[in-house]
């Protein structure tokens, strides 16, 4: 209801009632009329409720504790405990309840007004759950184990695989130079299929690895040790060990960049296993660095974080948050904080919902595989600190140009994702490292090293194996590139070099903004 | 670029105003956006009382504004908001309610929330600003429709939220950009009481208009701008004499201009009437309140029926005109 002339003193003190005192040093005492019984009204909306129950007035006697008779008491104590307890509730937890939260609470909720937020959040969500049936049709496709050395084959088609002839010393090409099948029955070809896996005893150390798990390379058991079949040169890869594979590790033998293998040794080992475990992992890999860190990654910061102050000031609203005793720097910070409570949170759901889903999947000896947690949360602390990074760059973008803003971020998008591309190809090459796509995909790599202790020994596997596409751990982990001798160290280093991309953009942002005029 | 971890506010926390200092001086302010001047050389002070902001669309009302409350950058001369440069410290913010000219609103919060949302942003928890909300809502007469959206407020009742918004902290000084624009009769009246019982209240207020009458009814203290320029600044009844001293005119409606014309031309004051076209008469007068005291006698006497009257000359636009002579 609108007030009439007369009656806008709303909130009279009722006759006899005390007048609170009025709130402002400045104003002098206006003279009695109804016009200052409004003044007085609203004057009382900043009169602070009294701090003790103690009256301080000479007339007004405490009495004394023992002639309180028992309810009483109690009740004194009650409200004894409660006055000694309200200083508490100035502390931290309620001044939070003001500003910070305040701009950041109005920034979730303008976020939910906003049909683009849906948008783009659900489009994220559909994204994912394509990518997770791609990945449920892998994981439930079967890899028949084939024949890596050739040696099951029955060239000659005399019945008995080349192998078996080999080692007996038979021409596996002549039709009529056989074992003798009384002594010798011919053996199934299953049986020189995956016949000589990988040999790793896991020892980063031990640089002499690999056994030849059927002899071809060594001759032993074979019935002419000096067979052509047998390579001639026996230590191939030069460590003076014959038929072993050397491994090439890092300084501080940490992470296996290669294996060199001398000729017939771990030729051949079981697909189904091995392709199906590396398919795993390359989608944590390339899901986590692609998926969650750069597309979602930055397609969510640009859409929700670089309107979050020029949306503001394209629409004349940003002096109802600014015109208020609030520095313009937290404001900048504020509003981030609040972009953060919505993309944070729905990052998390949707990496802990695919690491819960992959887990049921994913090839494991037991219901739920837990093997990859640690993988996928550090993919989820890689989608953070990109988030943060990207969100703070976009909105000082917004800040600095709200006319071209957008534009320059798109821009920034495409840079991002030509250096995301050379990242996960050459992660060396230096100019990547000027990218925030670069860094989080380090991340990525760093924590998978940490989370599976035989990473590196699986993708220079794959690299020496060649299984190409079925493999794409090969594609997508590379190590640490900061500093090759440490993950660890490479996590952390990644991990800064955000936070000062991030910090740096806050501070370029709020030095725009405080030289902004608000027209 | 340190967070406040406080959350109190710098208003609160750290900032004083300085003693006895007007709460807003402009010092030899100009004001240009590229070629074109908002603001030429203005200097005032000004403490207490409502003081009404008269000037036509783009003599540079807003731009005052916006540079009182810190929103633009003087490009010479000095702003000083309770003896702070507004523009440096957003401090004496703490003191001061400003309703912009801006219809811009968030549209999907209700009244209650967006005026206790703001209020927050003083320092206050949730539950204070809540009922200091509630106080200022009930105040401006918005209390029935708090919790209705504000996409849904007719014109006047968006403008007294946002005044709502600028009152929740109590402030010393309040500063409303043409809080009557577009509004309805009702809602003028409603506002005007407004602003009214601030200035009772001891407040500064500064309220802008670009219409006379409108001004006339809230407050005596008047500055005038034009074109930039401070053309006056003073009490509304001098500017009412100084528009006495120009001859008047008076408009009736009438079916019968002539014969009515008749009439009044042995009244002492009027000194010659006109017949713009058939349905008017126009009544020059040097003395506006003898004539119209003696207005509705004549037209009874007369027995011509009178369906409308108007003064042309009381407006904005004379009053400019007649201070734009006197300057020349």
């Amino acid at each position: 209801m609108m007030p009439e002339p007369d009656d806008i003193g709303f909130g009279q003190p009722e006759p006899g009632s005390a007048a609170p005192p009025p709130s402002s040093p400045s104003a002098s005492p206006p003279p009695p009329s109804p016009v200052e019984l409004g003044a007085e009204s609203l004057g009382g909306l900043t009169a602070p409720p009294p701090q003790s129950p103690t009256p301080t007035t000479p007339d007004a006697q405490v009495p004394a504790p023992k002639a309180i008779p028992g309810g009483k008491q109690l009740q004194r104590i009650q409200e004894q405990a409660a006055q000694a307890f309200r200083p508490l509730t100035d502390t931290v937890w309620s001044k939070l309840d003001r500003k910070a939260t305040a701009v950041a609470e109005f920034t979730l909720r303008q976020y939910r007004t906003k049909s683009s937020t849906w948008v783009v959040l659900g489009i994220g969500v559909l994204f994912v759950g394509m990518m997770l049936m791609f990945y449920a049709e892998a994981m439930a496709t079967g890899y028949e184990a084939y024949d890596n050395d050739g040696d099951s084959y029955d060239w000659d088609e005399d019945g008995y695989p080349a192998g078996q002839e080999r080692r007996l010393g038979t021409d596996p090409n002549d039709r009529f130079d056989y074992p003798d099948p009384d002594i010798y029955p011919p053996d199934d070809p299953s049986v020189w299929i995956n016949e000589d896996g990988f040999d790793w005893d896991g020892d980063y150390s031990n640089r002499n690895q690999g056994f030849d798990d059927d002899s071809d390379c060594t001759g032993e058991g074979w019935t002419d040790p000096g067979s052509w079949a047998l390579p001639g040169n026996k230590d191939y890869n030069g460590d003076g060990i014959d038929c072993n594979a050397r491994y090439r590790t890092n300084v501080t033998g940490e992470i296996v960049l290669g294996i060199m293998n001398d000729p017939n040794v771990d030729e051949d080992p079981d697909e189904d296993v091995f392709i199906k475990e590396a398919l795993h992992r390359g989608f944590v890999l390339g899901f986590g660095k692609i998926g969650f860190v750069f597309l979602i990654g930055i397609f969510l910061p640009l859409f929700l974080a670089t309107g979050l102050i020029r949306d503001e000031m394209d629409k004349g609203t940003l002096h109802y948050i600014m015109g208020k005793p609030i520095a313009r720097a937290e404001v900048l910070a504020y509003r981030l904080l609040g972009y953060l409570a919505v993309v944070w949170p729905y990052s998390t759901v949707l990496i802990l919902g695919t690491a819960l889903i992959t887990g049921f999947i994913a090839p494991s000896e037991s219901l739920f595989r837990f093997d990859d947690m640690a993988a996928w949360l550090g993919v989820l602390l890689a989608s953070w600190f990109v988030m943060l990074a990207y969100g703070t760059v976009f909105c000082t973008l917004g800040v600095m140009s709200p006319k071209y803003g957008l534009w320059i971020a798109i821009g920034l998008g495409v840079w991002e994702f030509a250096m995301a591309m050379i990242s996960l190809g050459a992660p060396n090459f230096p100019l990547s490292w000027l990218s925030i796509s670069h860094w989080g995909i380090e991340i990525v790599n760093c924590t998978s090293i940490l989370a599976y202790p035989d990473q590196s020994w699986m993708a220079a596997v794959s690299e020496t194996v060649n299984w190409g596409d079925d493999t794409p751990i090969t594609g997508f982990y590379s190590a640490p590139s900061i500093m090759p001798t440490s993950a660890f160290g490479s996590l952390l280093i990644s991990i800064f070099m955000l936070l000062m991309v991030t910090v740096m953009a806050l501070f370029i942002g709020q030095s725009s903004l405080k030289r902004k005029e608000l027209n | 670029m340190i967070p406040d971890l406080s959350q109190t506010g710098e208003g609160q926390k750290e900032w004083a105003p300085v003693p006895e200092a007007p709460h807003v001086v402009l010092n030899h302010v100009t004001k240009t956006y590229g070629q074109v001047i908002g603001l030429n050389d203005v200097s005032i002070a000004i403490k207490g009382g409502v003081t009404g902001i008269l000037g036509q669309n783009g003599a540079g009302k807003s731009t005052l504004f916006k540079l009182i409350v810190g929103r633009l950058r003087p490009t010479s001369g000095e702003v000083m908001l309770f003896g702070t440069n507004p523009f440096k410290n957003p401090a004496p913010y703490s003191r001061l309610g400003y309703v912009s000219e801006s219809e811009q609103l968030y549209d999907w919060m209700t009244g209650l929330d967006f005026v206790a949302t703001l209020a927050r942003l003083y320092g206050y928890t949730r539950d204070e600003a809540k009922e200091r909300a509630m106080h200022v809502l009930e105040f401006v007469g918005l209390d029935d429709v708090a919790n209705k959206e504000i996409g849904k407020y007719s014109k006047g009742m968006r403008q007294r939220v946002k005044i709502a918004h600028a009152m929740v902290h109590d402030p010393d000084l309040i500063i409303l950009d043409e809080p009557l624009a577009g509004c309805d009769p009702l809602a003028r009246t409603t506002i005007m009481n407004v602003v009214r019982e601030l200035g009772a209240m001891g407040k500064t207020v500064l309220v802008s208009s670009h219409a006379l009458h409108e001004i006339e009814r809230i407050t005596e203290q008047i500055l005038i701008l034009h074109n930039g320029r401070l053309l006056a600044l003073g009490n509304l009844h001098a500017i009412r004499e100084l528009l006495d001293k120009h001859p008047h005119r008076i408009k009736l409606l009438t079916d019968n201009p002539r014969e009515l014309g008749r009439s009044f031309l042995p009244h002492e004051d009027v000194f010659g009437v006109r017949f713009p076209n058939s349905g008017e008469l126009m009544i020059e007068t040097n003395n506006l309140s003898s004539v119209h005291q003696a207005l509705p006698g004549i037209c009874v006497e007369s027995g011509i029926r009178v369906t409308g009257i108007e003064n042309p000359d009381d407006n904005l636009e004379s009053l400019l005109g007649y201070l734009m002579e006197g300057r020349a």
